[in-house]
């Protein structure tokens, strides 16, 4: 059973703002695979440069409408990819990410590469569902 | 129903970049059928971070713990993301990579990427359970 989820939030669908060829999620197998997810506004869908921690922020509390709204939530993270724009930030991620994820985080990779529109950091990520 | 999640916890703590390097990750969760291993890079006996050439970094045996201690091996690894410093050393990983997954090897990506902490080789995986 493969089933895209809807948006709970009209700005989180990148393909509808930025014709990007994804789906924001995708159910299979007991799993949420969902897209690369960057810093947009979730109503406007606007994008949000700022630092990296405000970045980080903006992510995580989008990701937990999106996940919340498919009946899971931060807390059944699975697995993590963070990408960051430059790995002299790594400390700043992790100060962020830790409030987000403070009891049993997901199994996570960190690494640091070039990122779509100039964000600092974007997330991909699998949640249980 | 939801997916049962659950936090590897290996059995020789060594392992477990968490508490050793204050990084907010598990080394590995369990969700239904699958482990998710988080990035792992080379660590000496303290837990310290050890710093080396690529083929002494490539060294798989903290994952193979790591998965043993969830019921798993290196022969049940379905994927494996091997991200390196630079892939001008792609066969000095390679040539010790293959001494552990000598037959059936799984589905597996290199990239070259800047990895953070010094390290220059990082190794995720996802393994059945």
């Amino acid at each position: 059973m493969r089933e895209i989820l809807p948006v709970p939030s009209p700005g989180l669908d990148l393909r509808h703002h930025y014709g990007h060829h994804q789906s924001p999620a995708i159910r299979a197998g007991g799993l949420i695979f969902c897209s690369g997810m960057v810093a947009v506004n979730p109503e406007t869908g606007e994008r949000e440069h700022g630092t990296l921690t405000s970045e980080a922020r903006r992510i995580f509390e989008n990701l937990k409408l999106l996940l919340e709204s498919a009946g899971s939530s931060l807390d059944r993270l699975v697995q993590v990819h963070a990408m960051i724009y430059d790995r002299i930030e790594y400390d700043v991620l992790n100060r962020v990410y830790r409030q987000y994820v403070p009891n049993a985080p997901p199994a996570r990779t960190v690494m640091s590469v070039q990122i779509e529109a100039g964000f600092k950091v974007m997330l991909d990520v699998i949640a249980a569902a | 129903m939801a997916l049962q999640r659950d936090v590897i916890a290996p059995k020789d703590p060594v392992v477990d970049m968490s508490p050793n390097l204050n990084l907010p990750l598990s080394p590995a969760i369990r969700a239904g059928e699958f482990i998710f291993v988080s990035g792992m890079v080379a660590i000496d006996a303290t837990g310290e971070r050890m710093h080396g050439t690529v083929a002494a970094e490539t060294r798989l045996a903290a994952m193979a713990q790591v998965l043993e201690s969830a019921g798993s091996s290196l022969a049940k690894a379905v994927k494996v993301n091997v991200l390196i410093y630079s892939m001008l050393e792609y066969n000095n990983m390679n040539e010790v990579y293959r001494e552990f997954f000598p037959v059936d090897p799984p589905a597996r990506t290199v990239c070259g990427a800047k990895l953070c902490g010094g390290s220059k080789v990082e190794i995720e995986c996802v393994a059945l359970a």
